[in-house]
């Protein structure tokens, strides 16, 4: 819904604004991107944001592929496809409690993923017919912000990621005059480069059990 | 407010971001076992989101939208990301923090 809202506000036209929900279904691409869109970005520039939103999914699709893999392409890609944040977490949950009917575990993704599309969806398309009837003086659009901070605030659990945040952070703050996001992209690369740096300094060795409790 | 977006532009826009989800969430479960990552590939790619996310929240709160830093404590992008932060410390649940965050916000720009 917040996507929705987000991309009306932002100054997509309504059947633009639905064809990009139901194709691109990525709500934290989408609201990286739209910056971009309305500034007239090149494409390349768009779509790199995108996939550089998007690359929390090359470690999930990674995390499930061995689940899948006696499966045929096609259904791989389907269920690659469909997966979200939250279907990931709920399917990974399930695979290692073991709650999960093992041949039939294409058919329980495809059921929970089908039904957080729909539900997705539904909220988002609201979100957007809905964007007209709400004053811009509500500063709607700050929710876009706030959910971004929702989903990377877990994920400040361990040292080499804080390091990381705060030179992403600091990067793109001070190249944020460069043209088409692209302090973006030097803060990203810069905080990513940080945490490796931090994760390598951090364990120069593969984590001893002694070590584990100090580092936490 | 400007012309809403529209046309050929925004159709490529939108096949290519449908591209960037697809061609990701599907990467390792196609490619599969021919794809191999390095361990420090890896280990980058885990940081990616949180960095990626950083770099574009804060110059979000500390410049929105204009050419100068807003530095001020009372701005009120910082004090309703502040009040969402101090909802995720005890709580994950997503629509209590953009509820905490808004509210924070709103009352921010009534009152300070």
């Amino acid at each position: 819904m917040i996507s929705g809202v987000a991309m009306v506000k932002g100054g997509l036209a309504v059947p633009w604004a639905i064809a990009m929900s139901l194709l691109v279904y990525a709500g934290s691409a989408q609201l990286a991107a739209l910056p971009l869109i309305v500034a007239g970005a090149p494409l390349w520039v768009i779509v790199a944001t995108g996939l550089i939103t998007n690359l929390r999914f090359v470690i999930y699709s990674a995390a499930i592929r061995p689940y899948f893999a006696d499966r045929s392409l096609g259904r791989r890609m389907a269920l690659g496809y469909f997966m979200t944040d939250f279907t990931f977490v709920r399917f990974m949950r399930s695979a290692q409690e073991g709650s999960m009917p093992g041949a039939h575990r294409d058919s329980w993704f495809a059921g929970v993923c089908s039904s957080n599309w729909i539900t997705w969806q539904v909220s988002a398309i609201t979100g957007i017919i809905g964007a007209s009837y709400v004053p811009t003086e509500w500063g709607l659009e700050f929710t876009g912000t706030l959910a971004l901070v929702a989903l990377v605030g877990p994920s400040l659990n361990a040292r080499p990621a804080v390091v990381g945040a705060i030179v992403a952070a600091a990067v793109a703050l001070f190249t944020h005059a460069l043209p088409f996001k692209l302090g973006l992209f030097c803060g990203a690369l810069a905080g990513i480069i940080a945490a490796t740096l931090t994760d390598a300094f951090q364990k120069p060795e593969p984590p001893a059990p002694a070590n584990a409790t100090e580092a936490a | 407010m400007s012309d809403p977006v529209s046309g050929i532009g925004l159709a490529l826009v939108i096949l290519g971001l449908a591209l960037s989800t697809l061609v990701t969430r599907t990467s390792f479960l196609v490619a599969g076992a021919r794809l191999r990552l390095s361990h420090r590939a890896e280990v980058a790619l885990r940081y990616a989101p949180v960095c990626t996310l950083s770099a574009i929240i804060v110059p979000d709160v500390l410049f929105h939208g204009g050419a100068a830093l807003d530095l001020a404590p009372f701005n009120p992008r910082l004090v309703g990301v502040i009040g969402a932060a101090l909802w995720l410390s005890w709580s994950r649940n997503i629509v209590g923090c953009l509820a905490t965050g808004m509210a924070a916000y709103s009352l921010a720009r009534v009152y300070l």
